[in-house]
């Protein structure tokens, strides 16, 4: 069979993924890209989505451009089951999901380690913005050079034992850096804009997606910290932890989201200072290393959010209860929360409370 | 298509080009530009070149000339033939059908031309029996017989069935239609061509072809339609006897006629030279551990090898060999890269697991002993690595 290193390059069809397996092509790689077919949307959104059929296409059109092999694997009935269905119902639960971690720990990283050995490649490469560093033997994951476009909160989940056999080929690279060398390599699509929203909801409205799926939240009523009753809202889906959007200014300060409760439907707003928190609840944790009992580390509770430094305790199996130094603003149930140790991802789980 | 080291072992899907095919089209191109319909000598000249392949097509299938009509390929012949005297049945007064929809006889392992045709019927009012195949693909006379109604206007069902390659005894199934009534279409797509094939013996009404499968270009095919059947189709200007409007693609029918020409000179020696080479395949595959053959191991076209790979994704099984220059497929090619199984494997029993783990390996002519050795060792790699790899059935399946 063949002698150069075989790779499976996971292309979604946007400039990151498709600029990482052109890179790899340069460096002598024998390159197999493939595409997720994880939506049927065909709707008309600004920029790329990942995963549509038209960003299909512009992965298909690389992997022609560049000489490499290209398959789409259709994985529509599992993103539905694994990442949609999941949204929906957190969102009817109150909670605010993580999607792009349930993608990477159920159709990206595992499942397609698999592929990638049953096509006897060495290794799985992604576009994600990331490291991993192996000289010390054990891989360590760690964020991207480029901070403003570091992913490794979305890939806390992915298994130590699997990282062992990913790369990141972008992760020292700026994002103008990654458009220069696309444009260099002759990747077709290296101009194309950067999707800014969730790939199976590309125009952006996630209110109108989770209600058409059955995720509606229930009505009620908005409750200043006091108790009092500020009005009335048309669905707890509409809201997430920290959220000012829709809330009432009330005594010339803003109200943010606190507290939802998705059984009577209330939503407790506050002003900021009071709607912030000190300890949190994370349930469903995976440690990349060694889980430490008690350990003093940065923790980060949005993608785009400052990781904050913390005391992290681990309790009964696969939760940890995490004290901050400060008041944190949005910690929202649902949403995950990754561990750093400076740039090094530790861990990570999912807030429960 | 066997060029540098691939081999080429999905002639079902399509051929590679006879010698001699591109030629007759770029003659076409440059010496016939007229449009056959014009009456002076640039339309002539067209003219000349589609009467001429019309009769090779027509040589080639022991059918009348005037009864080939041209079309785009196997798939609108499916649609044309079905819709047409279905429609010319309901207009026919000899029909006797007092406005009753005609009904239609098929079976569920049509090619999704036909079943997608036939669901177009259905919803709009037709009764349409789909007749189920036997475990190895059989389909009987005696179940066409039984459900024949008497308002069945039209059966519809292959010669031979493009996935499992089971070759069907049209004879027998022409004179079941008759006796009840109703005309017999057959898609003759994989058995045109490829195999002794005549439609004056076989007493069939409609058949259709594809040059693509001989040796011609894609993009054109035919539909064989005996005269006097009543046969409606969409109004347009009145070319091929006013049964298919439309300019006719002239270099697409100097190619088939080309291509019909040659095969028509060498169908038999190179359908037993194919055979032998396939049962060679399935010898070799055969003893792989866990391999299981699809379809009628008797009646099949020369070419075709449909086998499943116990514990092993039909899919990685075809990108992997992909991957190691052999070109085969997972289920019929319109519908590759979409993960529902095959309904032909589901219709003769295979479960789920079992029909995402066909694979279907079909031979040609030009294939030789060498390319199926090499093609079948690699096949022994690629399925041990599949297997191996244990991807997950939730990683790969809904």
């Amino acid at each position: 069979m063949s002698t150069r290193e075989r790779i499976v390059v996971a292309m979604s069809g946007g400039v990151d993924s498709s600029t990482a397996a052109a890179l790899l092509h340069e460096a002598g790689a024998e390159v197999i890209g493939v595409t997720l077919r994880l939506s049927d949307d065909e709707g008309v959104a600004p920029g790329g989505r990942c995963c549509s059929p038209m960003d299909i296409e512009d992965a298909r059109a690389t992997a022609a451009a560049l000489g490499f092999a290209h398959y789409v694997l259709d994985r529509r009935e599992l993103f539905r089951r694994a990442v949609i269905d999941d949204f929906v119902a957190e969102h009817r639960a109150g909670r605010t999901p993580s999607p792009c971690v349930r993608c990477n720990q159920h159709l990206k990283f595992g499942p397609l380690l698999a592929v990638a050995r049953a096509l006897g490649a060495e290794a799985l490469a992604t576009g994600h913005y990331a490291r991993i560093d192996t000289a010390a033997g054990v891989p360590r994951l760690l964020r991207a050079r480029d901070r403003d476009k570091d992913q490794s909160y979305f890939l806390f989940g992915v298994a130590a034992d699997l990282l062992a056999r990913v790369r990141f080929p972008l992760g020292e690279m700026t994002k103008t850096a990654v458009r220069a060398a696309g444009r260099r390599l002759g990747v077709p699509s290296w101009d194309k804009p950067d999707s800014q929203q969730l790939c199976f909801v590309p125009d952006g409205n996630h209110v109108a997606f989770v209600e058409r799926h059955g995720g509606a939240g229930r009505p009620g009523p908005i409750l200043d910290h006091d108790g009092r009753i500020l009005g009335a809202h048309a669905g707890t889906h509409r809201f997430t932890i920290g959220q000012r959007r829709g809330l009432p200014v009330v005594d010339g300060q803003a109200r943010f989201v606190a507290a939802i409760d998705p059984g009577t439907g209330t939503v407790q707003v506050a002003p900021r200072e009071r709607a912030g928190r000190r300890r949190l609840h994370v349930g469903d944790v995976r440690w990349l290393h060694r889980p430490p009992q008690d350990r003093r580390c940065d923790v980060q509770i949005r993608h785009r959010g400052v990781a904050r430094a913390a005391w992290v305790q681990t309790q009964e199996a696969g939760s940890v209860a995490v004290e901050f130094d400060v008041d944190v603003e949005g910690a929202s149930p649902g949403q995950a929360a990754v561990f750093f140790d400076g740039d090094q991802v530790l861990g990570g789980g999912f807030i429960a409370g | 298509m066997t060029s540098g080291a691939r081999i080429y072992l999905d002639h079902n899907a399509t051929a590679p080009l006879r010698a001699g095919v591109a030629d007759a089209m770029a003659r076409a191109l440059a010496l016939a530009p007229g449009n056959p319909s014009s009456i002076h000598a640039a339309g002539r000249a067209a003219r000349d070149v589609i009467e001429d392949a019309r009769r090779q097509v027509a040589a080639l299938c022991g059918a009348e000339r005037e009864d080939v009509v041209f079309t785009s390929g196997g798939s609108e012949s499916n649609r044309l033939a079905i819709l047409g005297l279905v429609d010319g049945a309901r207009r026919d007064p000899a029909a006797r059908l007092s406005g009753r929809a005609p009904h239609v006889v098929s079976s569920a392992i049509e090619h999704p031309s036909v079943l997608a045709t036939l669901a177009w019927l259905r919803a709009r009012g037709h009764d349409v029996t789909l007749l189920e195949p036997g475990p190895q693909g059989e389909i009987a006379p005696a179940a066409v017989r039984a459900a024949l109604r008497d308002n069945t206007a039209l059966v519809t069902l292959s010669a031979a069935n493009h996935e499992l390659g089971n070759r069907y005894p049209v004879a027998a199934l022409a004179a079941a239609a008759h006796e009840g009534g109703a005309r017999l279409h057959v898609d003759a797509v994989q058995i045109a061509g490829r195999e002794p094939f005549d439609i004056g013996v076989l007493g069939v009404d409609a058949a259709s072809v594809s040059a693509h499968k001989f040796g011609g270009p894609q993009g054109i095919g035919a539909l064989i339609l005996r005269r006097g059947l009543p046969f409606e189709s969409a109004a347009g200007g009145g070319q091929e006897r006013g049964r298919r409007a439309g300019t006719e693609n002239v270099p697409g029918i100097a190619g088939m006629g080309e291509a019909a020409r040659q095969a028509r000179a060498r169908v038999a020696r190179d359908a037993s030279r194919v055979r032998d080479l396939r049962d060679r395949l399935q010898a070799a595959l055969l003893a792989i551990p866990g391999t299981r053959l699809h379809g009628d191991p008797v009646e099949r076209t020369p070419g075709t090898l449909n086998v499943g790979f116990a514990g092993a994704d039909g899919q990685l099984v075809v990108m992997g060999l992909d991957l190691e220059g052999v070109c085969v497929s997972h289920g019929a090619a319109c519908s590759s890269g979409t993960v529902a199984p095959s309904p032909v494997l589901r219709a003769i029993g295979l479960g789920d697991r079992a029909a995402r783990e066909a694979v279907r390996f079909s031979l040609g002519p030009e294939n030789t002993v060498a390319e199926i050795d090499r093609a079948a060792a690699l096949t022994a790699q690629v399925v041990a690595r599949v297997r191996a790899a244990e991807v997950p059935r939730q990683a790969v399946v809904a």
